[in-house]
Parts: structure tokens; C-alpha cells; sequence
């Protein structure tokens, strides 16, 4: 009797506690998050610069049963004329082993590492933005996919893998084809990365995106983009290196054009006293090859590189100051002063 | 003011030399002799893991059993000497980069829910054997007759070589 009043305060202690995830997996849960930024800029040049409200991110998860999980994530980002609320990811997965997932909704798609593994709230990442390559926004990779996804693990092995059919881009390459395909014509995505257990934190990986891209004279291009990267996160240190290839085929016969991007990013919690401190540096090269059929007017060869220190100030809150350099279409380089705060606000439900 | 003698300045040095190497021993031999045990529901089907499996599970890379059953998390509330023995071997992290490491585990979509929060060891072991699928740690020393015991690399927290002590 004495061991049930035990157990029986022990779950009530679980369930109503506002720390944890706290929920027995008897029935649907829910978690959330919110996060959030502000930032000041002064950029060097005609930018007005100024102070801007970043995007303000609600991330849920819900433990609808045993197997199927579903995934939510939506912003309110800052315009000149209001807010404009988008959905960023809405998943919905079923989870047959860790072998085999399958799911279907909106993802960000497996084209970069970044891409998956910092999504819309800035306080996971090191920076105060994300790579131009993978920046919110660019056309040159499709930075979300609507469609369906199978994934797992190998079992008994560190390799991962995910495939997934889906729309491909919209006719604003920059965008999904949320409300359909605009061309028939399915995009293919597959990734694969290797995570060894005896060298805990590190990470190579790759992916294939294969689609025919709508181009803006009403033709099509055949897509294709492969990337690769290799990561170490363990300790104080983090270090991300990608490169992305993208190739355009026009659909009607013509020369094929092939576009890349390159960067690494490093930085290291200091130690000791000084260990809210993160220093932490960018180098970004993008080429674009200059008779791309479907870049061209869109996207500008682009170099950069950066330098900032992150200053986690609270458990949940960081300071970021940085400061960039940046040539497009190899012109001059302006350079700009960033200060961004950014917070993370767990919030737990039942 | 007078100057205290050479001689007793430097006795006083081997004191407290002599102290804090006492201490720092003790220290160390109470961290040698600490060791902490893996506790499973008992009707999950594992009785041996290996030290890479343990890491997989703890880490949210593997969240099911092999019959299938969800994997539970049960994880000790920060200060406890095991929840730092975890996070240190296991996880190889602080406090800091572990709760990082959750919540981006979470925004990734890769976990629904991170690991339950217990708040004794007493809490782990009566939660764990009510929780099908459930798996937790406990110092070895408040392992009961009812729980049941993981051997890591084919060895219990009593043996030689354990992983955990």
C-alpha cells in the first residue's frame, strides 16, 4: 500500500511538474517552445540600418499516440506594412521502429545541414544569421518542400537516412509549391549521414534534390543539387563545413550551367569564467554561373566573411555582436555592425 | 607587527598542503567507489547492453525497444552526483550543452519529448518499473530487489571494469 502511495505521488510529481516534459506516454501531449530575436544594425552604404524585430517562432510537438507524433512550427515575421504569419513546418509522422518513419507536411528541406538543423529560431545558432546559401528566403536552394518523407536509422550502424518525394518549388522559385505542383513533375530528395559513436560529435553527410525548376519566361530547367558536409559539435567546439552544388539543364536543350556555394563556420566556448562567452567566425563564397536560365536576375555571386562573439547571458537568452563583410555580384565590400538578442522560452504542457 | 618565524610559516604551508591532499583524496576515493547502475521496466526484453547501445538510447537516437515498445527516458533533476556521472560519460556535456542539446533535438523534429524529469532516486526506481518501456539510472548502492539491472559491456555495477563507477 505504502509503495502505491509512493508511485501514485511520484506521477502526480511527473505530470505537474514545469520543468520537464513530465508526461507518462499513456495519451496525447503536447510540448512548446517560443523563440525570438531583436536586433540593431548599422550597415555601411545607403541601408537605413536600425533596430528590427526578428521573427517571433511558436515550435509544438505532439504526442498524438504510441507511433504518430506530430510537429508544428509557425513565425510572425516583421514587414514594413504589419506581421506576416507563415507555416514553417507542419509534420505529421508515424514512427513504425527506428529503422522506419514515414511522414508527410512541410519541411525544411534535407538540401543543407544548416537547413535541418537550425531552423527558424536564432538562438540555436552560434551567428546572427544563417549562411547566404541557406538564408531564409533565397532561391538558390528550396528551402522548404511539401511532400512525404521516409527516414530512420540503419539498425546496428551510425548511418542515417532519409528520402522524400514532393512539389518542388513554386512558381516564386524562392517558395514551396504549397498549394500544389506547378509542373507535375515531383522533386526527388535523399540524404544519408554518418554520426560514429566512438567519435561522439562528429558528423558527414550528404544529399541529391533532383526536380525540374520553373523558370521565369514560363519553361523549365531540370534541377539538380548535391551537397555535402562535415560537422564536429562536442564540447566547447563547433565547427560546420557544406558545399552545395546546384545545375540547370534547360528542358528545351541548351548548355548547362552549374552554381555552387561554400562555407565553414568555427566557433569555441571559452572555458572557465569566460565560458557564456562564444567567439565564432564565417567565410561564405556563392557562385553563380552567369548564363543560368533560372538564377539570373535572382542571384548574385556573394562573399562574405564574419566575426562575432555570442555572450549567453541567461540559460535561455543570448547577446550576439557581429560584424561582416560582404561583396555581391563582386562589388565593393560594405561592412556591418550587428547586435542581435535572441531567447529561447520553453513551454511545457500536458 | 611581529613576523611569524620561517619555520612555523613553512609547517603551517605542509598543513594545509597536508589537508587539501587529504581532502582531495577522499574526494577521489569517494569517486572511485560511487558507481551508478542502469535500470529498465522489467518487462523489457534487455538484459545486456553494450556501452555504444547505452549512448544511443540516452542520446535520443534510439527510442525504441527491439519489441517495439517507445523508450522512456527517466532523468534524474540536476545536482544528483549520478545525473553528473550520466552527463559526463555518456553525454559528454555540461548542464548548459545538454539542455541545448535537447531542445534542438526537439526543434529538429527528430525527438517529440525529451527525457522525464525525476526528482529522487527513489522516484526513478518506483516510476521505472510502472512505465512499460521506461529506463533510468540509480546509484548503484539504492538498487532494490523489484528493479532490474542492465549489465553495460556484459557487467554489473559490483564487477570490475564497470563503465559506470
Amino acid at each position: 500500500m505504502k509503495n502505491v502511495g509512493r508511485v501514485t505521488v511520484s506521477l502526480l510529481v511527473l505530470v505537474v511538474s514545469p520543468v520537464g516534459a513530465q508526461v507518462i506516454p499513456t495519451g496525447p501531449s503536447l510540448r512548446a517552445f517560443l523563440f525570438g530575436d531583436i536586433a540593431y544594425d548599422e550597415t555601411e552604404g545607403d541601408s537605413p540600418g536600425g533596430f528590427k524585430v526578428g521573427q517571433i517562432v511558436a515550435h509544438g510537438s505532439a504526442i498524438l499516440s504510441d507511433r504518430v507524433v506530430l510537429f508544428g512550427e509557425m513565425s510572425l515575421t516583421a514587414r514594413d506594412n504589419g506581421y506576416a504569419l507563415e507555416v514553417e513546418r507542419a509534420i505529421l509522422r508515424y514512427e513504425l521502429s527506428d529503422a522506419i518513419k514515414f511522414s508527410a507536411g512541410r519541411y525544411h528541406t534535407p538540401v543543407s545541414y544548416w537547413n535541418t538543423a537550425f531552423h527558424h529560431g536564432l538562438w540555436l545558432q552560434q551567428s546572427v544569421g544563417r549562411p547566404e546559401a541557406v538564408r531564409f528566403g533565397t532561391p538558390f536552394v528550396p528551402i522548404h518542400f511539401v511532400g512525404a518523407m521516409a527516414e530512420g536509422r540503419i539498425p546496428d550502424s551510425p548511418v542515417t537516412y532519409l528520402v522524400g518525394i514532393g512539389n518542388g518549388r513554386g512558381e516564386n522559385i524562392s517558395r514551396a509549391g504549397d498549394a500544389g505542383d506547378v509542373n507535375g513533375s515531383r522533386a526527388m530528395v535523399a540524404s544519408a549521414s554518418f554520426q560514429p559513436s566512438s567519435l561522439l560529435g562528429a558528423r558527414i553527410g550528404g544529399s541529391i534534390y533532383v526536380d525540374d525548376a520553373p523558370v521565369e519566361s514560363g519553361a523549365a530547367a531540370d534541377e539538380r543539387i548535391v551537397s555535402a558536409h562535415a560537422v564536429w559539435d562536442r564540447g566547447a567546439l563547433e565547427i560546420i563545413g557544406e558545399y552545395i552544388r546546384v545545375r540547370h539543364v534547360p528542358a528545351g536543350g541548351g548548355s548547362t550551367s552549374t552554381s555552387d556555394a561554400t562555407f565553414l563556420h568555427a566557433g569555441v566556448r571559452l572555458p572557465g569564467r569566460l565560458r557564456a562567452l562564444t567567439p565564432y567566425g564565417r567565410w561564405e563564397e556563392t557562385n553563380i554561373a552567369d548564363d543560368d536560365l533560372v538564377f539570373t536576375g535572382q542571384v548574385s555571386d556573394y562573399d562574405a566573411v564574419l566575426g562575432g562573439v555570442r555572450y549567453d547571458f541567461s540559460e535561455l537568452a543570448a547577446l550576439k555582436i557581429e560584424y561582416r563583410s560582404e561583396k555581391v555580384s563582386g562589388g565593393e565590400a560594405i561592412g556591418s555592425f550587428i547586435v542581435q538578442a535572441s531567447f529561447a522560452i520553453p513551454m511545457f504542457g500536458g | 607587527m611581529r613576523k611569524r618565524p620561517y619555520s612555523r610559516r613553512i609547517a603551517l604551508l605542509v598543513s594545509v598542503l597536508g589537508l587539501w591532499h587529504l581532502g582531495a583524496t577522499g574526494a577521489a576515493a569517494q569517486e572511485a567507489g560511487f558507481a551508478v547502475a542502469i535500470v529498465v521496466h522489467p518487462e523489457t526484453d534487455v538484459d545486456d547492453l553494450t556501452f555504444s547501445e547505452l549512448r544511443t538510447i540516452f542520446r535520443g537516437e534510439r527510442q525504441f525497444w527491439d519489441n517495439g515498445r517507445r523508450v522512456t527516458l527517466l532523468m534524474r533533476a540536476p545536482v544528483a552526483a549520478e545525473r553528473e556521472m550520466i552527463l559526463r560519460r555518456i553525454y559528454q556535456m555540461d548542464e548548459a550543452a545538454f539542455r541545448e542539446y535537447w531542445i534542438g533535438k526537439m526543434f529538429r523534429a527528430e525527438v517529440a519529448s525529451g527525457p522525464k524529469l525525476v526528482y529522487s532516486a527513489d522516484m526513478a526506481r518506483d516510476l521505472v518499473t510502472v512505465i512499460p518501456g521506461a529506463i533510468t539510472f540509480v546509484p548503484a548502492s539504492e538498487v532494490s530487489a523489484v528493479t532490474k539491472v542492465v549489465r553495460i559491456d556484459g557487467k554489473l555495477p559490483t564487477d570490475p571494469g564497470y563503465a559506470l563507477r
